[in-house]
């Protein structure tokens, strides 16, 4: 079997890949986890793209464990600026325990069009589905979103599940491009789970694009490749 | 409104103190006593050191010529002024306005509560033996003015004045005008023994020999000057106050009473025109001890059910801290702070979306602080400098209504400021090409990390102020596409050990 022209796989994932974001979108609950240990930042900068891009008028409240600032540092407001957060439209939650955490991302799911980065840390006894199903409510009934990130991958009822690494960026040697993060979706609700590709954040238009497939596979952690 | 006053007099605070705490000795006539230029005074005597004949300001050495098992103890003032002020606090179950009056007194603003205890008669009736089942005897006066208040609560033989003041105050002595001790004795000496004789006189020439504070204190106690008296806690600008027949015991019920108040204090604050930012719910208990619920709201709330709902929270959080064994037998809600509702959003008929939400989030903001603190639940602040730990902070949403946005996102989109800064800039190993340039390699978290790209340096000058060294930043990606903010503090060659190197924040 000859092999398909890279151009016309270019165009067929970035339309699907453009897609499935549109439908993620529409959806109230996602999860995300860092690819390996040490690509929580990953993880939550991913996170904090998609509010950014999804957030309404009340825009994004971002509630974490004290334990996760601890680790990763605490937010800081000029980078998260510079990111394509408004201030204004931001509100962070220390909270001291992951039940706080869990109560703070119900009651801010309650302002419509909110979106609540709800961040994790791995310890601790397992999530039960049921307070990941609890989510899923509030942010159905009243039109928010829930991005919930957590180093560990259990039970959830999660629309979809990623797991998010960085990737390298693709500006000239000498500068830091855009953030990239390697996305591997590992469960969807609807559609094909496993599907694989970099996206890269586009903080001015608040907008996260789909790099090349070309450039796309040959970054890929070697754990995660491994099919 | 006509104002109502009720002076309430502890006549045997300092021994009823020491009985009560159990620091005198049993069983013996007891006696407080003050060292007041070389002799030993009495400043208190017990009802037993009374009957016995001993009277304050006796020697103590007289004193115990007359009673030689007399059990003195040296006078506290501090601790007298620490047990009256506990007594005020306890007093504010029936009014929020408790004056302070001492060495040995109180007045109690009891304007428009005493209709809560069934009438001015049965509130003073009810303070007084409640004292007393604590241990202090008390007497207490109501009257329209603090000073005829005062006048009954120590000399009346009727407890309680009608309107007319005249009446009540003509047969009491002089000493009841809270004169200085020279006016009172100067009019002693001179037959004017009561009220009622200084009423009809000329007031010009008493004036001149008494001073006019003498006649200020009459006027005050007659209501014809008013008297300014500084509340022990400012009172609030609205309240309202419930008493239960039954304490409370549950939760629940509590919240079915904060809701009632709740209903009071809007319709107040409805009149007024204003909402609450913050409130307090005291709930008086039964053991004594007054339990403070405080909420804080970012901007005028006066809907029942949104206050409401923040001291359900405050309230489930702290069931166990309610500590109600007793029960809670009266429940006062006092707007701490109000301010004043620009047009009654209720009243709008077509809110926008926009408003709508900014509304729903400033209530979520209401709900989380109430419960995790407000200095949990946090909105950036942000500040035109160069340094960039000064540059941006947080602040409790609760009280910052306007955000301003004086950083607005570079429009090349180019992030140079990382997502997270750590609170300590961490210390790495890092291994630089060139004196000036980024490091080509570096040791963090038990990690070696190998750079790809950097950007920099982006020189910031420390404040010399306070010795801070010049610090390099670079912005670096490693290997793995992770990246970092790191700096170097110093230059190379400009002491003798190599300029250290920090991880200061991390970029997504």
């Amino acid at each position: 079997m000859s092999p398909r022209p890279a151009s016309f796989l270019v165009t067929k994932q970035a339309q699907e890949t453009k897609g499935l974001l549109e439908k993620m979108a529409e959806q109230p609950l996602h999860e995300l986890c860092p690819g390996r240990p040490g690509a929580e930042m990953a993880a939550l900068g991913c996170a904090l793209a998609f509010a950014a891009s999804w957030a309404g008028t009340p825009g994004v409240i971002w509630a974490g464990e004290e334990g996760v600032f601890a680790e990763e540092g605490a937010p800081y407001p000029v980078g998260l600026t510079q990111y394509g957060l408004d201030p204004a439209k931001l509100i962070v939650i220390r909270a001291q325990k992951r039940d706080e955490v869990l109560w703070a991302a119900e009651q801010g799911l309650a302002a419509r069009g909110a979106v609540v980065v709800c961040a994790l840390s791995g310890r601790g006894k397992p999530l039960e589905l049921k307070a990941t199903r609890r989510l899923l409510l509030f942010a159905e009934r009243n039109g928010s979103h829930c991005l919930l990130v957590r180093p560990r991958t259990e039970a959830s009822a999660a629309w979809t599940r990623w797991r998010v690494d960085y990737a390298p960026s693709n500006g000239e040697p000498d500068e830091i491009g855009q953030p990239a993060f390697a996305l591997e979706l590992l469960r969807a609700r609807a559609g094909a789970a496993g599907s694989r590709f970099i996206l890269d954040w586009n903080a001015h238009e608040r907008r996260l694009e789909e790099r090349y497939q070309e450039k796309c596979e040959a970054v890929f952690h070697p754990v995660a490749r491994r099919q | 409104m006509k104002s109502v006053w009720l002076s309430l007099y502890l006549p045997r605070l300092n021994t009823d103190r020491l009985i009560r705490s159990r620091q005198a000795p049993e069983g013996r006539a007891l006696a407080v006593y003050t060292k007041d230029t070389g002799a030993f005074l009495l400043t208190g005597v017990d009802a037993r050191a009374s009957a016995l004949g001993l009277r304050l300001a006796m020697s103590l050495a007289d004193a115990r010529a007359i009673h030689p098992k007399l059990a003195a103890v040296e006078a506290d003032p501090d601790e007298d002024a620490r047990t009256l002020d506990n007594i005020a606090a306890w007093c504010e179950r029936f009014t929020p306005i408790v004056v302070l009056d001492p060495p040995e007194g109180l007045f109690l603003d009891i304007t428009g509560c005493a209709h809560l205890f069934d009438g001015e008669a049965a509130l003073r009736d009810q303070i007084v033996t409640r004292l007393h089942a604590q241990g202090f005897g008390a007497r207490a006066a109501i009257a329209p003015t603090p000073g005829a208040a005062w006048a009954l609560a120590r000399y009346g033989a009727r407890m309680i004045a009608g309107d007319d003041l005249k009446e009540a105050l003509s047969p009491l002595p002089v000493e009841a005008l809270r004169l200085q001790s020279e006016a009172a004795s100067l009019l002693q000496r001179v037959g004017l023994k009561s009220i009622g004789l200084l009423l009809d006189k000329p007031r010009a020439p008493f004036a001149a020999r008494l001073g006019e504070h003498a006649m200020l204190r009459l006027d005050q106690a007659l209501g014809r000057a008013t008297e300014a008296l500084t509340p022990r806690r400012p009172p609030p600008p609205v309240f309202a106050l419930r008493r239960f027949l039954e304490p409370l015991f549950s939760v629940d019920t509590i919240l079915v009473a904060a809701g009632h108040l709740c209903e009071d204090v809007v319709e107040k604050l409805e009149l007024r025109g204003a909402g609450a930012r913050r409130a307090a719910l005291h709930l008086f208990g039964v053991d004594g001890r007054d339990r403070v619920i405080e909420i804080g709201v970012s901007r005028p709330e006066r809907s029942v059910k949104a206050l409401l709902r923040l001291f359900r929270e405050k309230l489930n959080l702290a069931a166990e801290n309610l500590d109600a064994e007793f029960g809670i037998e009266a429940a006062r809600l006092d707007i701490v702070q109000m301010e004043s509702v620009r047009g009654d959003t209720r009243l709008l008929v077509n809110v926008s979306q926009k408003t709508a939400s900014v509304e729903q989030v400033n209530a979520i903001v209401d709900v989380l602080s109430a419960r995790l603190g407000a200095e949990r639940v946090l909105r950036p602040k942000l500040v035109e400098t160069h340094n960039p730990e000064r540059a941006a902070g947080w602040r409790p949403a609760l009280k910052d209504k306007s955000i301003q946005t004086k950083h607005k996102a570079p429009r090349d989109g180019v992030m140079r400021r990382p997502l997270t800064l750590f609170a300590r800039p961490q210390e790495i190993k890092a291994m630089a090409e060139v004196p000036d340039g980024p490091p080509v390699h570096f040791h963090w978290r038990r990690v070696q990390r190998y750079v790809v790209r950097a950007e920099g340096p982006e020189r910031i000058s420390g404040d010399w102020m306070n010795d801070e060294l010049t610090r390099d930043y670079y912005r670096v990606e490693d290997k793995d596409g992770r990246r970092y903010w790191l700096y170097r503090e110093g230059f190379y060659g400009e002491t003798e050990e190599p300029p250290r190197w920090f991880v200061h924040g991390l970029f997504a």
